[in-house]
């Protein structure tokens, strides 16, 4: 958190994506893969490949708590997500740079009729195009999606108090179905985009090409060689701005962890209340 | 007591020698072998055709005269070759001695007599808990006899309710509750066809035990065999997607993986009778069910403790999802269907024009060379 971003572009490239931004990735790949690898099972429960899968992994309890366990690595990376943001947005006072803009349409409809051969010019994109947008905001909309419904199917009795019954069927269709298209848009547009075409390797380098960075980020590459970049705050205003900022993101952490926690362990099920036999034969 | 043993050889031997059966005089040393018409002379009522045991208790061995020819293995059922007493009775000697010790003791022998006959029966019920009962020392559990009868014996598939009256005879607090569910009665109260007898649901000789894991997790398929045949449920406006149903959601996916990875698996989650009911099973729309809307709470309850008062309508009653049924559940559904292939489609039309652009950009490049070669 405390890494400020480089902004010197070297030989190695264009410095992108911080150490702690690199780190949220892994875990979002990590728990993401994990999630999908035991969650698309249980979706496909009467398919061969799928009881196969559930065999691997341990049987289809196991899978579902290790589900949780992924699930739960999964929150604690937006509560990172948070709090980095946070301090972006606050301490080092960067723009908000993945805000959607008008732009990013026009950029969409430019890119799309270059590709067609309709238009010469590509367009000169900022620092995050339409696609990163797109990508980072249907994360933001799935996770959002699943971490909702996924509470509700965790803890369907704590949900009734609030909710009709028939929200957690609805809910379980909801996130079987944002689960398909999560992992389609995964392996389409992600994959596409930073595999195929190119391998982009500045989630793991923390850089980007150069010749990467102006095709794709043309107006970012250029304010930074005509100099026009944000500079990071100076020691004094540094530390002042941090006297603020860690008791607040201390306190939200913590906030974040319990609700964490309260998530996790709102409600045991049938699965711990009820022996196996306790049901009478009459 | 002694005398009337004595008379009724001798009538016995009489009617054997009128009846033109040779016996010759040095054979009176050892006792001559029964016929039929020997057995008839004494066991019909002529005399008294007592039996008698090592325990002292004595029965009286009288049938109906017309009662082995009106069975399965009499003239009635057997026109062919039916069976004479000896077939069964062939080893005894006369005059009789007190082989058995009890009753009981007579009729757990018979199980061997039958296996003469009826060797994959006998084979089948050697696999049965009432065989593992007789061999753990309960001579009270079901041998042959007890169900199919001694001399009575008729297809068991003359009278369907016969089959569970005759389970009933010892399982009768079972019985009691059976002839008020759904099934029972319908059986029971009007000869229905089609409605399960106990042997439908336990099987016929090799009855298992119905409190083993693995009897738990096939009970659903159990069911199945009827509750998904559309023939057979039409007639009655029965849904068959109740299976299917059950399976997509929460506790059937579970039973079945369950059942899948491991048959003998110790599980949980409901099975179609830990909602309806086993034995008391009664039709949905009963005062009495256990899932009628009213009393689903109270079933769900057995558990899921807390369950709230909304809680049990997350469950579909094995509906499908449609505008009037669960709207919500239908809505986010359809939503998707239209939500994932705009979605996806968007992304893979602006793959392929990148797609299209790179081929087309690499296929100028190379235009030059070729030009000058």
């Amino acid at each position: 958190m405390t890494t400020a971003q480089a902004t010197h572009p070297t030989d190695e490239g264009i410095p992108r994506f911080s150490t702690v931004q690199r780190l949220q990735h892994i875990l979002m790949l990590v728990t993401f893969t994990g999630l999908a690898l035991t969650g698309l099972p249980q979706k496909f429960s009467a398919q061969g490949w799928a009881i196969s899968m559930l065999d691997l992994f341990g049987g289809i309890e196991f899978v579902r708590i290790i589900h949780r366990v992924f699930a739960t690595g999964m929150m604690f990376g937006v509560i990172v997500h948070l709090i980095d943001t946070l301090y972006r947005l606050t301490v080092m006072r960067q723009r908000p740079h993945m805000l959607p803009r008008v732009s990013d349409f026009t950029d969409l409809v430019k890119v799309i009729a270059n590709n067609l051969g309709l238009r010469v010019e590509r367009p000169q994109m900022p620092r995050f195009n339409f696609e990163e947008k797109l990508e980072y905001w249907a994360f933001v909309w799935g996770t959002a999606i699943m971490v909702l419904t996924g509470f509700m199917l965790w803890n369907p009795i704590a949900t009734t108090r609030l909710l009709p019954g028939e929200a957690i069927p609805a809910a379980k269709t909801a996130h079987g179905a944002e689960a398909i298209l999560a992992v389609i848009a995964i392996l389409t547009w992600h994959f596409y985009s930073v595999h195929l075409r190119h391998f982009n390797k500045s989630m793991w380098t923390g850089r980007l090409d150069r010749h990467v960075m102006e095709e794709e980020h043309g107006l970012e590459m250029a304010d930074i060689e005509a100099g026009n970049v944000q500079r990071p705050p100076g020691q004094t205003v540094y530390q002042k701005r941090m006297r603020f900022f860690l008791p607040i993101a201390v306190v939200l952490t913590l906030l974040l962890i319990a609700g964490l926690i309260w998530f996790v362990s709102f409600e045991s099920t049938a699965i711990q209340t009820i022996p196996a036999y306790s049901v009478p034969l009459n | 007591m002694r005398w009337s043993r004595w008379i009724a050889a001798f009538v016995a031997l009489g009617i054997s020698l009128l009846a033109g059966v040779n016996i010759a005089l040095a054979q009176e040393a050892d006792p001559p072998p029964p016929s039929d018409e020997a057995c008839i002379v004494c066991h019909t009522g002529a005399l008294e055709g007592y039996v008698t045991f090592g325990d002292g208790s004595r029965v009286l061995a009288h049938l109906p005269p017309d009662l082995l020819d009106a069975s399965a293995h009499g003239r009635s059922g057997n026109a062919d070759a039916p069976l004479k007493c000896t077939a069964c009775h062939g080893d005894y000697t006369f005059p009789h001695e007190a082989t058995y010790q009890s009753p009981r003791d007579l009729r757990l022998r018979w199980n061997e007599t039958c296996e003469g006959c009826h060797t994959v029966q006998s084979d089948l019920t050697s696999d049965s808990t009432h065989a593992r009962a007789r061999l753990a020392g309960n001579n009270n559990a079901a041998v042959c006899v007890d169900c199919h009868g001694a001399h009575n014996v008729h297809n068991p598939a003359d009278s369907r309710p016969e089959i569970s009256r005759t389970c009933g005879q010892c399982h009768s607090a079972i019985f009691t509750i059976y002839s008020q569910s759904i099934h029972g009665a319908a059986l029971l109260d009007e000869g229905n066809p089609d409605v399960p007898t106990c042997i439908d649901c336990h099987g016929v000789h090799n009855i298992q035990d119905p409190t083993t894991n693995l009897f738990r997790l096939r009970s659903p398929l159990l069911c199945a065999n009827c509750h998904a045949n559309e023939e057979l449920m039409s007639k009655y406006g029965i849904s068959t997607n109740v299976f299917d149903s059950y399976v997509s959601d929460f506790h059937g996916t579970t039973v079945t993986l369950f059942e899948r990875e491991d048959p003998n698996a110790e599980v949980n989650k409901a099975v179609c009778y830990d909602c309806h009911g086993v034995h008391d099973i009664k039709a949905p729309t009963d005062a009495q069910s256990s899932v009628l809307r009213e009393n689903l709470l109270q079933t769900c309850r057995k558990c899921h403790p807390d369950a709230t008062a909304d809680f049990a309508s997350a469950w579909m009653g094995h509906y499908a999802p449609s505008p009037d049924r669960y709207p919500l559940v239908f809505f986010v559904d359809q939503f998707y269907k239209f939500f994932i292939p705009a979605v996806v489609g968007f992304m893979v039309f602006v793959i392929l024009t990148d797609i299209y652009r790179r081929i087309r950009q690499g296929l100028q490049s190379r235009r030059p060379e070729g030009g000058e070669s």
